[in-house]
C-alpha cells in the first residue's frame, strides 16, 4: 500500500487554497498506486476544517489543540514527525508556501526522509519518485529523482494542478497533540498586516505591472505615464520593491498582492512563478518582454516580443489617439 | 554577536538567455557572468549590520569552485572577518541536503550566535539549506526573514508570508535565519576595505579536512526548456504595428 | 608575463562596476541634459574612496596603484563620462602633483580635503592663447613678501566652477622659458581670484568647465609646489599620469558604445532579421571590440609602467591616450552608425557617447601633441 499524506495549510482561521490543490494532486497520485490519501489537520477548533477536507481525502487525521492555532514550524514539525512515523506514508505533500518552506526541509531531515522542494510535477513509477522542478530563475525545468528512502517528502508549488471538487467522505481520526506548548526557543508572537498604501491595486480594473526589465528608476516615469494614459494603476514584481522604486503594497505575487483586474499588462516582467501566482487570474494578460522564452508568455493572452522602451511609448500614443 | 554567513556564487540568469549544455544536466555557463547569489548578498549585509550594532565576528562560508574565492573576498571587503571555501570539486554532485551537511562539517569548530543564509539561490531554487542546516545543528530557524532585531540573546524576527502578511516570531539564539531579498540595502565595499581584504587568507577545506556521511536526497536527471504555453498569441510587426494591434485588442475588451 | 588583474584590482573593478551601473548610469542622461555638476555622485564616490585612489591612507586616500586608478576611471566613464573626467581630474591632475611634489604640510592640508570630496580639485594650465604650447603661457606670479601675486586667465578648466582647490601654472621668471614656470596650489576663496565664463560644451556637459581669472591674486608663499621653476617638470609628469586616465576614460566610453551596439544590433530587425546577422554590422562590431581591447591593454600597460617605477613612461602614456581617444571617437561613431537614425536621437545612449568622446582627442594634450611626444622618443 502506497499511501499519501497531505498537510492542510490554514491561516487566521481559513484553509488556504494550496490545500485543495495538494489534496487533489495527492488523491490522484494515491489512486494511481491503489493507495489512500490522508489529509492531516493540525489546528485549533478544527470542526470547519474537517468538514471541508473530508470531501477531498480518504482519511483525515486531526490533532486539535490551541498550540496549533497559528503556524509555528517547531510545533508542527514535532507533531508531524510523530504522525508520519505512525502513518508511515509513501509520500508526504506540503505546499511550497512560506509555511511549507519553513517546515519541510527540517522535518524531512529529522526523519531521514529524502525530500525536495518547489515541485511542479510528480511522477511515481516502480516506487521511484521523479519530480519536475524549475531552475535558473524559472528558465529551465529539470527532472529530478529522489534517492531511495523509506518514505518521501515534497513541497508542491501553488498552481501545479487545479483544485477539484471533492466527492469523498473521509474517515475522521482524532489524535492527541504530542506537543502542548510552544518551545521557548521559537514562539509565534503575532501576524502583522501589511500597511495600507494610497493605492489599492486589488481594486483596479487595469494594472500595468513593471519588472526588472525597466532597468532604472528613471524609467519608472515612462510606466507611470503609460498607466495614466490607459487609465490604469502601476503594480510591480518583487525586484522593483527590493530596489525601493515602488512601495510594497504595489507588489503583485505570492509575497505581495493577488490581483484579478480586467487587464494586466506585464512590462519587462519575465514571469517568475511567484509573480504569476499573483496575477494569473486577470481576465486579459498582455506581456511585453524582449526575451521570447520568458515564462510570462506562457500565462499571457497576448505577447509582444520586443524592447519595452520602444513598445510602451508607441502603445501609449496609440491609446491616446484612440481616446480622442 | 558572532555570525556565519553562507554565500553561493551563481550564474546570473535573470536577464540572460539560458541554454542547455552537451551533458543535458547543466546550462552553458561560459558566456554568463557569475556573482554572489542575490539573497545571500542581503544575508551578508544583514550580518554586517548586526555586527555593527553589537560587535563580534563574521565568517563567510561558500561551497564552490576556486572562483568562489573572488566572491568570498568581496564578502571580506564588505565586512566579513574570515572566509572559508569548501572545495566543490571534492564532493561531486550536490543537493540542498548535502550542501547543508558539508557546511555543518565546515563550521563545526566555529562559535556562533546566528547563521545567515539567503532564503534561496537563483540557480537551484531549493529553499533548503538554511532550515536543513538548522535541523542538523539542532537549533531553531526562520526562513523568508524580512527583519531581525536582537536583544539579550533573543531575536525578534519577521517572516514574509503570502499576501504581504508578516509573521512575527521570538527566537532564542543560536539560530539560522534564511533571509529574503529586500531586507536591507547591500553596500558596496570601499576601496580601502578592498585593499585590506585582498591580502586576507581564505581557508580552503576539502575532503582531506571534512567528510560527510550525508547521501544525496535527489539527483538531477535532465534539464529541459519549460514547455511553451499555448495561451499567448504573439503579436508581430514593428513596435508601431504591434502597438496598434494591442490598442485595438484593449479597445475590443471595452477598456478604452 | 601575466595579463591577469590582482585580487584587489579584480575586486575594485567588480565593486566600481556595480556601483557605476546602479548609481551613475541611471542619472547620466539627466546630468548631460541639465549640465548640473553631479555632487551627489561625488559624495557617494568619496565614501567609497574613489576621489583619492592612489593617495596613501594616511592622507585619506585609498592607497591603490595607477592600474587600479585606470580601471576605476574606465568603469566610472562607462556609466557616465562626465563623472569619469571629474574624478580623473581630482585624482591625477590635482591629488597627484600635490602628492608627488608638495611639502608634507601641503599634503596633510590638501589631500584629505580632496580625497573626502570636501573640496574638488581643478587644473589651471591652458590659457586663451596657450594650449598645447605651454611655453607661451602669459600668467605670471611674482613674490612679494610672504605671498605670490598671480595674474592671468586660464580657460577650459574642468571642475573649476565647483572646485575648491586649483593647481595653477604661471611664470615666475619669463626669461628662463619653460624653466621659469612654477606651480601653485590655489584655494577658491583667494582674494583676487574669480571665475569667468562657464563653457557650454558639446559633451561631458556637467563638468563645470570654467575660466579662471587672477587679478593680483594673493597666493601664500608656501603654496608654491616644489621650487620656483619646477612648474614645467611638474606639469609634464602630471600629464604623463593623467593621460593614462584619459585613455581609461576613452576605453570606458568606447566599451559602453560597443555594449549598446551589440544589444541594439541583436534587437533591431531589418529585412526580416536582426541586423547583427548582417556582415557589415558584424564587421563594425569586430573592429570596435578589437580596438577597445587594444586600447585597454595600452592603458593598463601605461599604468603598469608607472606602477613598476619606470622613470620615463611619457611614450607609453601618450600612446595610450592618443590611441584610446582615437578609437573612442571611431567606436562611438560606428555605434551611432549601427543605431541608424535612432543613434542620432537623445533617446539612445550612443548619441551622448559620440559627443562625450570628441573631447578625448583635445584635452590634456591633443592627439597631435601625443604623437609629437611619441615621435620624439623614437628619434631622439
Amino acid at each position: 500500500m502506497a499511501n499519501i499524506l497531505a498537510l492542510v495549510e490554514h491561516r487566521q482561521g481559513t484553509i488556504r487554497d494550496i490545500t485543495y490543490e495538494l489534496l487533489t494532486y495527492g488523491r490522484k497520485l494515491a489512486e494511481k498506486m491503489d493507495g489512500k490519501l490522508t489529509g492531516v489537520i493540525l489546528g485549533h477548533n478544527t470542526g470547519d476544517f474537517t468538514e471541508s477536507v473530508k470531501k477531498h481525502a480518504h482519511r483525515v487525521v486531526v490533532a486539535d489543540h490551541e498550540v496549533f492555532k497559528d503556524f509555528n514550524a517547531e510545533t508542527y514539525q514535532h507533531a508531524l514527525a510523530d504522525i508520519i512515523q505512525k502513518e508511515n506514508p509513501f509520500l508526504t505533500l506540503i505546499g511550497n508556501t512560506a509555511f511549507g518552506i519553513d517546515l519541510c526541509p527540517a522535518l524531512a531531515t529529522q526523519l531521514g526522509v529524502p525530500f525536495t522542494t518547489d515541485c511542479i510535477g510528480v511522477e511515481i513509477a516502480d516506487k521511484k519518485v521523479r519530480v519536475t522542478r524549475q531552475l535558473y530563475d524559472g528558465k529551465m525545468d529539470a527532472h529530478v529523482y529522489l534517492s531511495e528512502g523509506p518514505s518521501y517528502m515534497l513541497t508542491l508549488r501553488s498552481g501545479t494542478c487545479a483544485a477539484e471538487e471533492g466527492n469523498l467522505t473521509a474517515d475522521i481520526q482524532k489524535i492527541e497533540a504530542s506537543i502542548t506548548s510552544q518551545p521557548d526557543y521559537k514562539k509565534f508572537v503575532e501576524y502583522i498586516e501589511a500597511a495600507v498604501g494610497d493605492v489599492d491595486i486589488t481594486k483596479a480594473d487595469v494594472l500595468v505591472g513593471v519588472g526588472r526589465g525597466i532597468k532604472e528608476q528613471a524609467n519608472m516615469s515612462m510606466i507611470e505615464d503609460f498607466a495614466k494614459a490607459i487609465g490604469g494603476v502601476v503594480a510591480c514584481s518583487r525586484p522593483i520593491v527590493d530596489a525601493n522604486w515602488l512601495p510594497k503594497d504595489r507588489q503583485v505575487g505570492s509575497s505581495g498582492k493577488t490581483v484579478k483586474p480586467k487587464l494586466y499588462i506585464a512590462v519587462g516582467i519575465s514571469g517568475a512563478f511567484q509573480h504569476i501566482a499573483g496575477m494569473k487570474n486577470a481576465d486579459t494578460i498582455i506581456a511585453i518582454n524582449k526575451d521570447p522564452n520568458a515564462p510570462i508568455f506562457n500565462e499571457a493572452d497576448y505577447g509582444i516580443v520586443e524592447d519595452l522602451f520602444k513598445v510602451v511609448p508607441a502603445l501609449k500614443n496609440k491609446i491616446m489617439e484612440m481616446k480622442q | 554577536m558572532d555570525l556565519i554567513v553562507c554565500i553561493k556564487r551563481v550564474p546570473q540568469t535573470a536577464e540572460a538567455e539560458v541554454k542547455i549544455d552537451g551533458s543535458g544536466k547543466d546550462i552553458v555557463k561560459d558566456r554568463l557572468t557569475f556573482d554572489m547569489n542575490e539573497a545571500d548578498s542581503y544575508a551578508l549585509e544583514e550580518a554586517i549590520l548586526l555586527k555593527e550594532k553589537s560587535g563580534g565576528n563574521i565568517t563567510a562560508v561558500s561551497l564552490g569552485s576556486a572562483e568562489a574565492e573572488d566572491t568570498l573576498r568581496i564578502a571580506l571587503a564588505k565586512g566579513a572577518d574570515s572566509a572559508i571555501r569548501i572545495k566543490l570539486e571534492d564532493f561531486g554532485e550536490l543537493d540542498g541536503f548535502k550542501t547543508a551537511a558539508l557546511i555543518r562539517e565546515a563550521i563545526k569548530d566555529i562559535k556562533f550566535d546566528a547563521i545567515l543564509t539567503g532564503c534561496m539561490s537563483t540557480d537551484d531554487s531549493y529553499y533548503q539549506v538554511g532550515p536543513t542546516l538548522a535541523e542538523m545543528l539542532g537549533i531553531p530557524h526562520a526562513t523568508l526573514v524580512s527583519k531581525i532585531e536582537v536583544a539579550d540573546q533573543k531575536a525578534h524576527v519577521h517572516r514574509e508570508l503570502e499576501g504581504g502578511l508578516i509573521e512575527h516570531l521570538e527566537m532564542s539564539l543560536p539560530a539560522v535565519f534564511a533571509v529574503q531579498t529586500g531586507i536591507n540595502e547591500p553596500r558596496y565595499a570601499s576601496l580601502i576595505a578592498i585593499r585590506r581584504a585582498a591580502g586576507k587568507e581564505i581557508k580552503v577545506i576539502g575532503k582531506e579536512e571534512i567528510s560527510s556521511e550525508a547521501k544525496l536526497n535527489s539527483t538531477l536527471e535532465e534539464l529541459f526548456i519549460p514547455p511553451v504555453g499555448e495561451r499567448a498569441e504573439i503579436l508581430t510587426g514593428t513596435p508601431d504595428e504591434v502597438s496598434k494591434r494591442t490598442a485595438e485588442i484593449i479597445k475590443e475588451k471595452g477598456l478604452i | 608575463m601575466d595579463f591577469g588583474l590582482t585580487n584587489d584590482q579584480k575586486m575594485l573593478q567588480d565593486q566600481v562596476r556595480k556601483f557605476a551601473d546602479a548609481e551613475l548610469a541611471p542619472v547620466a542622461a539627466e546630468i548631460d541634459k541639465s549640465g548640473e555638476f553631479p555632487w551627489a555622485n561625488l559624495k557617494k564616490m568619496a565614501q567609497l574612496g574613489l576621489l583619492g585612489v592612489v593617495v596613501p591612507e594616511k592622507y585619506g586616500g585609498s592607497g591603490f596603484d595607477f592600474v587600479s586608478l585606470a580601471i576605476a576611471i574606465e568603469e566610472i566613464s562607462r556609466a557616465c563620462a562626465t563623472t569619469g573626467v571629474i574624478v580623473a581630474v581630482n585624482n591625477s591632475l590635482t591629488t597627484f602633483p600635490i602628492l608627488q611634489f608638495s611639502s608634507e604640510e601641503q599634503k596633510s592640508k590638501y589631500l584629505p580635503l580632496l580625497c573626502s570630496g570636501k573640496k574638488i580639485g581643478a587644473f589651471g594650465l591652458t590659457e586663451p592663447d596657450a594650449g598645447s604650447d605651454v611655453v607661451s603661457l602669459e600668467s605670471t606670479a611674482r613674490l612679494e613678501g610672504d605671498h605670490y601675486v598671480l595674474n592671468g586667465t586660464k580657460r577650459f578648466s574642468t571642475n573649476a566652477g565647483e572646485a575648491g582647490i586649483f593647481i595653477v601654472f604661471a611664470y615666475t621668471n619669463k626669461e628662463m622659458k619653460h624653466k621659469g614656470i612654477s606651480a601653485f596650489v590655489v584655494e577658491r576663496d583667494t582674494p583676487g581670484f574669480s571665475l569667468g565664463n562657464h563653457e557650454d560644451l558639446m559633451g561631458i556637459r556637467a563638468t563645470a568647465n570654467c575660466e579662471l581669472i587672477f587679478e593680483d591674486a594673493k597666493i601664500p608663499k608656501e603654496n608654491l609646489i616644489g621650487k620656483e621653476g619646477d612648474g614645467f617638470k611638474i606639469c609634464m609628469s602630471t600629464l604623463d599620469v593623467s593621460r593614462i586616465d584619459i585613455g581609461a576614460q576613452a576605453v570606458g566610453i568606447a566599451q559602453s558604445a560597443l555594449d549598446e551596439s551589440v544589444k541594439y544590433s541583436k534587437e533591431r530587425k531589418a529585412f526580416g532579421q536582426p541586423i547583427c546577422n548582417f556582415e557589415m554590422i558584424q564587421s563594425m562590431l569586430a573592429e570596435m571590440a578589437t580596438q577597445i581591447q587594444a586600447a585597454r591593454l595600452l592603458v593598463y600597460y601605461a599604468g603598469y609602467c608607472k606602477d613598476t617605477g619606470m622613470t620615463r613612461f611619457s611614450r607609453e602614456s601618450a600612446m595610450s591616450k592618443y590611441y584610446a581617444s582615437d578609437i573612442a571617437v571611431d567606436v562611438t561613431r560606428k555605434a551611432v552608425q549601427i543605431h541608424g537614425g535612432y543613434g542620432y536621437s537623445k533617446d539612445y545612449i550612443v548619441e551622448r557617447l559620440y559627443r562625450d568622446a570628441k573631447i578625448l582627442e583635445l584635452y590634456e594634450g591633443t592627439s597631435e601633441i601625443q604623437k609629437i611626444v611619441i615621435a620624439r622618443e623614437l628619434i631622439r
